[in-house]
């Protein structure tokens, strides 16, 4: 009987108890556009300090509104600044402005197949493209900069009746790849993908023609990791880190854009 | 409110509905008389769609239609345009998607239907497609109204398979559900609460409506 008190306690205390000897875990919310580059920052990163770090991969507002209503994040890396400004707004942030990290970088891409034969801005005006993906450009900071670049070159109105709308980068990553789109604006993280590099190719979207695409993060308000989520995103900013994200699609914050 | 998308959703349910009975009957039919060994494999088939979740459903209909599969090239040539991304795609998608509403309530309203009718119409010569319209049909009203029913509000509130075989065009494919999850998106809630208001009363007064008929055909049988 005794025995058996005893393992119930042992039990009771192991589900209690913080897991002492586990290593910390940093909770992290990212724009789906990190997705294809994140992942093995976070291996050296743990490798370097210890410090697990277990991401949600959404659309900035899904995951916007979801810290606003509580969830237990450390740490938000949005697609945009305005949606980690929304979290300041709604008091749920330690910092009083987002702190830009990367900014992202806009391509049309378009299958090898597709039969598009000079990609570039101009070639959508042609009857020949049927289907142009872009992200919802009401809430996805690519989809905006996509339409703010249609605009530019005088080729929204044009085009408009030939845009589908994805809900998010990657679905118009996935509209575009599967073919059932002819070119896509997509993000330079997607189309630096092995699967979209195979697939299909690119141009950079001139930058003069969008207003950047900066990536804004802030520390979710008690946080219990907070620390551990600044140093985090001083890591991402180091030089070698940042040399990473580049060559994953994702530029570092100039020094212009402090 | 806009009343074009209600109108594409109401289309669109509408269309679904008419060919998923259009299909549903003589599937169902074909279920519960056939001896064939076929029958529980083609059952199961017209479970399946229930059990992907609606967007994985949706990503491989986007696959399916679009042009790297022969199907999707043998569409695109005979509508003349790509079937994703078009009211037409959507009927596709949103016929798999709600195909065992429509085929189980049929199923279970046949099966329920007395054996020994059936085999006294055949004695006395009927064909299947007599038993089928003056038997199984009438006495299996409330399982054709419940299949309509359901196939209906399942494609009003049909969500994933639309997100990913719509493309969101005003008029085309933007259907409330989608509306309502992009005011969602864009943090639009007093907009999304009316929107979803409207989408449940005219659900509501819909579904009201059709009960009180089914029971009303209830009746006549006490």
């Amino acid at each position: 009987m005794s025995d058996r008190r005893i393992l119930a306690f042992a039990l009771v205390l192991c589900c209690v108890l913080p897991p002492a000897f586990a290593q910390q875990t940093l909770r992290l919310a990212a724009a789906a556009d990190l997705q294809p580059v994140l992942p093995p920052l976070l291996d050296t990163f743990q490798s370097q300090t210890g410090i697990h770090v277990l991401a949600s991969y959404q659309s900035s507002a899904t995951l916007a509104t979801q810290i606003i209503q509580g969830a237990p994040f450390d740490l938000f890396m949005a697609a945009d600044l305005s949606f980690p400004q929304r979290v300041i707004d709604a008091g749920r942030a330690e910092e009083a402005h987002p702190i830009p990290y990367a900014h992202g970088t806009l391509v049309l891409w378009t299958r090898n197949d597709s039969g598009v034969a000079q990609l570039s801005l101009d070639v959508l005006r042609g009857p020949s493209i049927r289907s142009i993906a872009i992200a919802n450009p009401e809430h996805a900071p690519y989809g905006r900069a996509a339409q703010a670049a249609l605009n530019h070159a005088g080729l929204l109105a044009t085009v408009a009746p030939r845009l589908v709308v994805a809900e998010n980068i990657a679905q118009a990553a996935q509209y575009a790849d599967s073919g059932n789109a002819q070119v896509g604006f997509l993000s330079l993280t997607s189309a630096l993908t092995p699967r979209l590099s195979a697939d299909g190719h690119f141009i950079r979207v001139p930058a003069e023609d969008y207003p950047p695409i900066q990536q804004g993060a802030i520390v979710v308000r008690n946080s219990p990791n907070a620390v551990a989520a600044r140093r985090f995103l001083d890591f991402l900013r180091s030089p070698a880190m940042a040399q990473r994200l580049a060559a994953g699609g994702l530029e570092p914050v100039e020094p212009s854009h402090p | 409110m806009d009343l074009q998308t209600l109108w594409l959703t109401l289309r669109l349910a509408a269309s679904t509905t008419l060919v998923l009975l259009a299909m549903g009957v003589p599937l169902a039919f074909w279920i519960v008389s056939t001896r064939s060994p076929l029958r529980p494999f083609v059952e199961a088939m017209s479970t399946l769609p229930i059990l992907l979740p609606p967007t994985v459903l949706g990503f491989y209909l986007l696959i399916l239609l679009g042009p790297r599969t022969g199907f999707g090239r043998l569409a695109s040539h005979l509508l003349g345009h790509p079937l994703a991304f078009s009211f037409d795609g959507l009927v596709v998608g949103s016929v798999l998607y709600s195909l065992p509403f429509a085929v189980q309530p049929l199923t279970a309203g046949f099966h329920a239907v007395d054996a020994a009718l059936i085999e006294q119409a055949r004695l006395l010569g009927a064909g299947r497609w007599r038993i089928l319209r003056d038997i199984l049909l009438p006495l299996s009203v409330r399982s054709v109204v419940a299949a309509a029913a359901l196939c209906f509000t399942h494609t009003v509130g049909e969500f994933g398979v639309v997100l990913m075989i719509g493309g969101d065009i005003p008029g085309a494919t933007r259907t409330l559900s989608i509306a309502i999850y992009d005011q969602v998106q864009d943090f639009s809630y007093a907009q999304a609460n009316r929107t979803s208001l409207l989408l449940l009363g005219i659900s509501l007064a819909a579904l009201v409506l059709l009960y009180a008929r089914r029971s009303g055909g209830g009746a006549r049988h006490a």
